[in-house]
């Protein structure tokens, strides 16, 4: 290994830990931390440096109401969770659906509707139909007609859910996505909600064997099974 | 079953996850009460507006409530993953307003506040220290390495942006911001020391 080896490994080695290599690059330092030792210490080593930047940032209070928001939804969860905590098990007819199914269609006077995948790259399943939604190298971008827009971008293993054009919701719904997977459906554990602009994003952390996921509008706290019709329904091609 | 708060204020944030994931109200209000503030404040940082921000927190320390349970203590603290959380959905927030350049300031020497010392725990006590610390060593750094960290971090930049930004080449941008980080980490290493 020689001393300009180092050093450019060093380099990348920082940016990687500041977010800011591309996500090709990021892709391929991972690889080659899995095999050198030295990058990894060299990593560990700045992690403390990159803990410490939220400290720098000037201290604000957050308002109240954020704190009152916050915690009416997590009580609101808790008390879900303590009264479904005997009955976990999926309503009878919720347990059978199957999402690719009719039983799975929006309904009509709700606002989701049938989705239409309109552009794919990432897991290859069609071709951009002129929506304007985007698309990328990475995404899968589905439509819903009244303008809900959801993309899926790969992650890791998992991948990043984003939503736009999605209406405000009453203040005791939040939103919950869902993954099927070999015909059963699971919940995503991380409830969303929209924010003033219509967008919101959750997380998925294992995308292996999901053949299609997607949201409802739940009440605070989220369900353990969905109650209403998807907003959006995005299948997931193998 | 919820433990009682003086009970949870008495419990490291380690210790808080457990309970957390057994979905423990009291647990979580005391880890919002340590946390709320540093998290709201980075939001805030990264987005620049206040309803967004309060959007950006709301929803990281929600998704921490639900997915709790799957903490993982041997990748960090759960202060840091609670922050990594802020600060990505922050960036993504930034990254989907199209042509709004995100708040950007570069005198950290003067933006840090602190809060009444009655208010602080042990621990609160100690990151002020390490605010001191890290404040210190930013304000040490060069201008053109504390600027690429700032781009970097808060901005949500990557290496390639900031070099067309900066008008400097890639290599010079990644050099800076490992020397800009291994500056930070000595100043770290010597204040522990």
């Amino acid at each position: 290994m020689t001393n300009e080896h180092d050093s450019r490994c060093s380099d990348d080695v920082a940016a990687y830990a500041l977010g800011a290599l591309e996500r090709g690059e990021a892709s391929e330092l991972e690889a080659h931390l899995e095999d050198c030792e030295r990058c990894r210490s060299e990593l560990r080593w700045l992690a403390p440096a990159l803990q410490v930047l939220p400290d720098s940032v000037e201290r604000m209070e957050p308002p109240q109401q954020l704190r009152d928001s916050v915690m009416a939804e997590v009580r609101a969860g808790a008390k879900r969770e303590q009264a479904t905590s005997g009955s976990r098990q999926r309503a009878g007819w919720l347990s059978r659906i199957r999402i690719g199914s009719l039983s799975w269609r929006p309904i009509a006077g709700l606002a989701a509707v049938a989705l239409a995948v309109v552009a794919v790259a990432g897991y290859e399943i069609g071709s951009d139909s002129g929506n304007g939604g985007g698309g990328s190298q990475d995404s899968i971008v589905t439509r819903e007609d009244s303008g809900l827009v959801a993309t899926m971008v790969p992650e890791g293993d998992g991948g990043r859910l984003e939503l736009a054009n999605v209406r405000q919701l009453p203040k005791d719904r939040v939103l919950e996505a869902w993954v099927q997977r070999g015909g059963e459906v699971e919940a995503v554990p991380a409830l969303f909600v929209p924010d003033h602009e219509g967008r919101a994003s959750t997380t998925i952390a294992d995308m292996e064997g999901v053949e299609t996921v997607m949201v409802t509008s739940e009440p605070e706290g989220g369900s353990k099974a969905p109650t209403s019709n998807p907003l959006v329904t995005m299948p997931i091609p193998e | 079953m919820t433990i009682r708060r003086e009970k949870a204020e008495r419990l490291a944030d380690e210790e808080l996850m457990p309970l957390i994931g057994e979905k423990d109200p009291e647990a979580f209000e005391v880890f919002y009460d340590r946390h709320g503030g540093v998290a709201y404040s980075l939001a805030y940082r990264i987005v620049g507006e206040r309803a967004a921000a309060e959007d950006v927190t709301q929803e990281a320390f929600i998704s921490l409530w639900r997915s709790g349970a799957r903490f993982d203590s041997t990748r960090g603290s759960v202060r840091s993953w609670m922050l990594s959380i802020v600060r990505n959905r922050a960036i993504d927030q930034l990254r989907s307003k199209a042509g709004k350049a995100p708040k950007l300031a570069f005198d950290d020497d003067a933006i840090l506040e602190q809060r009444p010392s009655e208010e602080l725990t042990d621990d609160e006590a100690m990151r002020r220290e390490t605010a001191s610390a890290v404040r210190g060593a930013l304000g040490q750094l060069p201008g053109d390495q504390s600027k690429v960290i700032e781009l970097a971090y808060f901005g949500g930049f990557s290496h390639s942006e900031i070099a067309r930004m900066l008008g400097v080449p890639l290599g010079t941008v990644k050099g800076r911001m490992r020397l800009g980080l291994e500056k930070i980490r000595g100043e770290l290493a010597e204040g522990l020391a």
